[in-house]
């Protein structure tokens, strides 16, 4: 799994490459422990993401948990896969997705 | 059960003791009565005698004293009419009268005039009987002497007669016993011939000389001697018995002198015996009469009382000791059989109570030891649900305590199914351990992978190795080549089993069996090979199914078992084994189950044709990539469209990371995963198998997923969405391995 990062004053622009699962979860999870702070825009882009499992949701669930605290998250371009992980998991109703 | 054969019964004893002891009191009173009876009877003949002598005695002495008396009165009248007396006078009255002496005595008791000169003044008083003369100055008229030694001089005897005279004083007159004897023999003659003592008794007088005065038998004047009577006086007192023979005959005799004569009494001891032995003679009938009605009361009172109540309580005891302890011992006839009945009954009470508790115990460690038994062996069927190449039942029915029967299969590689069954002589302990020895060798080496025929000849070496107790196992083992269905097999002892072929029936596999195992050192046993096509079936059993036994003592028999088993041949593996024991429960009916009843039955069903394929790796999240690789790889040879995939992959991304965070905790342990691609519907089955901590997924609770994002909890989500996108999931537990399968049509 690829991560780019994109910063941008207090905005961050995070676009996910491949898949997000048990064994890249923690870099991702990493990657954001580093960046995430003063953030008060997080964007993931999902374009070119094949698709997630749990450690992925987990991840995405503890940043939603931080940025409800100092901002506002977003996720776009969900592919029909995710977004049925998403609506089966009730993370459909947790994230904002574009 | 008491009484030996060759032993007394106790009547037997009885009796005899009885008797001889009734004939000892029987013989020692006769005898005593024969000595008793003889003494009295020798008492009363001296009585008689004693009695007639008295008579004849008293017959003399009165005939003599009245002689006497008459010669004394006769001098005493010539003295009155003379003027004085003088001794010549006395001498011619002694010449007149025949008479010995005459004495005249005066008033002062002192003769005055004696025929002996030597008698005057002698004093009458001086002589104890010259004395007796005295009562003739007090008063009496006459007094007469019996024939005795006199006063003056002992050894002349003399009788002596007094009266008084007119002119005072008295006369004596006195003679020996020839004088008066000449008066008076032909009197006693008289008196004693004819007198008979007792009935055959006799009465002899003899004078001073031995002759005999008087007999019956006619010897007067001739000595005694000629009798048989000799008498030395000396030696035999007057009035005391003596025997004698006389005239021919055994005598009592007794004799007394009186008046100069010796009277002499005789009577025949015959005659004193008579009484005597009719007297013992009548006491012997009425004692044998009393002391057999006396033995034959005993004897039947001791029957009854005693040996028939021993007999009765004795079959009271063969019954107990037969084992019908509810016997009870009843014979209340007498206080000491009442007793002895309470203690049999209270001592086979206590008996009763520690079998039953001993019973209870035993049950309970044969309960035990069956549990054990029974959990030693394969129990839970399907045992391989993963291979399809067969099916295998078996069930064990044991008899009421634990046998020695037992099946047992195992892999012992990946393509080989050892299966058996086997039969240990015996029942209860001793063979249910023998079970388990032979089980444990027979399956340690078969699983160090010998063939079938070593595994029995190694196995009957080491079985015998101190077998002291000469038990054996009968056992018939095979190993299914899964893949070709080759079964090679051995038979110790065992009966053959039965194989479906193609057209559907049953047949029995008839092979020359070997030895018994355990039965003998340095057995080698054979290998023999059958080919099972697809869909035979195998049957094994021990003779428990086959000898099973109604109650009219039937068999169950082969050809029974032939017919239901080809009336299920289509059947599978554990219908064919219940129906088996559902017709041996039938033909039994309530007659008592003596055997074992243990089959298995194994169904080829020829190499799996799926294309199941299988990766074993390490359980690490590093591999969870691989593992994915690799199942995409056979997903899309099998053309799996993009969106299934992409869920499947997510499913092994969830239950391969799982397996890696946690199946084995610290430590890395290995998993494997297994794919297989199904036609028709298509789906993809794929497998997940560890051996780490047993652990089902599904039973997790579901998060709920209504919360918002503060609420919810990290975690539990990832096997929610696999029961959520996968179609079928199923988790089991086995051999020590977690396996989870999932389906995914596509």
């Amino acid at each position: 799994m690829n991560i780019n990062k994109i910063t941008n004053g207090n905005e961050l622009a995070i676009a996910l490459e491949g898949r997000l699962d048990t064994a890249t979860a923690p870099r991702l999870e990493a990657e954001l422990n580093q960046s995430i702070g003063g953030v008060e825009k997080l964007v993931f882009d999902f374009a070119s993401l094949e698709y997630l499992s749990s450690a992925g949701l987990r991840v995405l669930l503890s940043a939603q948990k931080i940025m409800n605290k100092q901002g506002k998250m977003t996720v776009k371009n969900v592919n029909e896969t995710i977004m049925e992980i998403f609506e089966v998991t009730g993370f459909c109703d947790v994230l904002t997705i574009e | 059960m008491i009484m030996g054969n060759k032993k007394q019964n106790i009547s037997g004893a009885f009796r005899r003791w009885l008797l001889l002891l009734v004939i000892i009191a029987f013989l020692a009173t006769t005898a005593f009565l024969w000595i008793s009876q003889t003494k009295i009877s020798q008492n009363n003949a001296v009585n008689l005698l004693r009695l007639n002598i008295s008579d004849v005695r008293e017959d003399i002495v009165d005939a003599s004293d009245e002689n006497l008396l008459k010669l004394a009165h006769q001098i005493a009248n010539d003295l009155n009419q003379s003027e004085n007396i003088t001794s010549e006078l006395l001498a011619e009255l002694t010449e007149k009268y025949d008479v010995t002496e005459i004495n005249h005595i005066n008033t002062d008791g002192i003769i005055v005039a004696s025929t002996y000169p030597d008698f005057l003044n002698y004093d009458m008083r001086s002589g104890e009987q010259s004395a007796e003369f005295m009562v003739l100055l007090s008063g009496e008229t006459e007094h007469v002497q019996s024939y005795q030694p006199v006063s003056y001089d002992a050894s002349i005897s003399r009788k002596y007669g007094g009266v008084t005279l007119e002119n005072g004083g008295f006369v004596q007159v006195g003679y020996g016993a020839e004088r008066f004897q000449k008066d008076i023999d032909e009197f006693v003659v008289g008196v004693t011939r004819n007198r008979h003592v007792g009935e055959g008794g006799l009465i002899i007088i003899v004078d001073e000389n031995w002759s005999i005065v008087s007999d019956r038998y006619g010897n007067e004047g001739k000595n005694l001697d000629v009798t048989g009577i000799w008498i030395n006086p000396d030696e035999i007192a007057e009035n005391q018995s003596f025997v004698a023979e006389v005239y021919g005959e055994p005598c009592y005799c007794m004799h007394q002198l009186t008046e100069g004569y010796r009277i002499v009494a005789v009577m025949p001891k015959s005659e004193a015996a008579l009484s005597r032995n009719v007297s013992v003679g009548v006491t012997t009938v009425m004692q044998i009469i009393v002391f057999a009605a006396l033995f034959i009361m005993i004897f039947i009172l001791v029957k009854r009382l005693v040996v028939e109540n021993i007999y009765k309580v004795n079959d009271s005891l063969s019954a107990i000791t037969e084992g019908n302890l509810d016997t009870v011992v009843d014979v209340r006839s007498h206080i000491e059989f009442d007793e002895l009945s309470n203690d049999i009954n209270s001592t086979v009470d206590t008996l009763k109570k520690y079998i039953s508790e001993a019973e209870a115990r035993i049950d309970a460690e044969l309960a035990f030891a069956k549990a054990i038994q029974y959990s030693a062996l394969p129990s839970v069927f399907p045992p391989y649900p993963n291979r399809k190449e067969f099916d295998i039942s078996a069930t064990m029915h044991t008899a009421k305590e634990v046998g020695g029967d037992f099946y047992d299969f195992y892999f012992v590689d990946d393509d080989t199914l050892a299966f058996l069954v086997a039969d240990v002589s015996g029942k209860g302990i001793p063979a249910a351990m023998f079970m388990m020895q032979s089980k444990t060798l027979l399956k340690s080496y078969a699983e160090s992978g010998m063939s079938v025929e070593e595994v029995f000849t190694n196995a009957n070496e080491k079985l015998c190795e101190g077998n002291d107790a000469g038990m054996f196992v009968t056992s018939w083992m095979g190993l299914l080549n899964t893949k070709t269905g080759l079964v090679t097999f051995a038979n110790a002892g065992h009966n053959p089993p039965l194989v479906k072929h193609a057209d559907g029936s049953f047949t029995y596999l008839k092979t020359r069996p070997g030895f018994v195992l355990a039965g003998m050192e340095g057995i080698h046993y054979r290998k023999n090979e059958y080919q099972l096509e697809k869909g035979d079936v195998i049957y094994l059993y021990t003779d428990g199914v086959t000898e099973a036994m109604n109650v009219d003592n039937e068999l169950y028999g082969e050809n029974r078992l032939l017919d239901i088993l080809n009336k299920n041949a289509e059947s599978d593996t554990q219908t064919i084994c219940d129906s088996v024991k559902t017709d041996v429960d039938i033909f039994v009916d309530k007659a008592p189950q003596f055997d074992d009843i243990t089959m298995l039955c194994l169904k080829y069903n020829g190499e799996e044709t799926s294309s199941m394929k299988e990766l074993t790796v390490a359980a690490t999240v590093e591999n969870i990539q691989v593992v994915t690789d690799f199942i995409n790889e056979q997903l899309e040879a099998s053309a799996c469209p993009m969106k299934a995939q992409m869920q499947i992959d997510v499913a092994v991304d969830e239950i391969f990371g799982n397996i890696a965070h946690y199946a084995y905790g610290e430590k890395t342990g290995m998993a494997t995963v297994g794919i297989e691609v199904e036609d028709n519907p298509q789906a993809a089955v794929i497998t997940f198998t560890d051996s780490g901590v047993p652990y089902d997924p599904l039973t997790q609770p579901e998060p709920d997923i209504t919360l918002s994002a503060d609420e919810r909890e990290i975690g539990g989500l990832g096997i929610f969405m696999v029961k959520k996108t996968m179609d079928e999931i199923t988790y089991e537990y086995r051999d020590g391995r977690n396996i989870l399968r999932v389906k995914k049509y596509f």
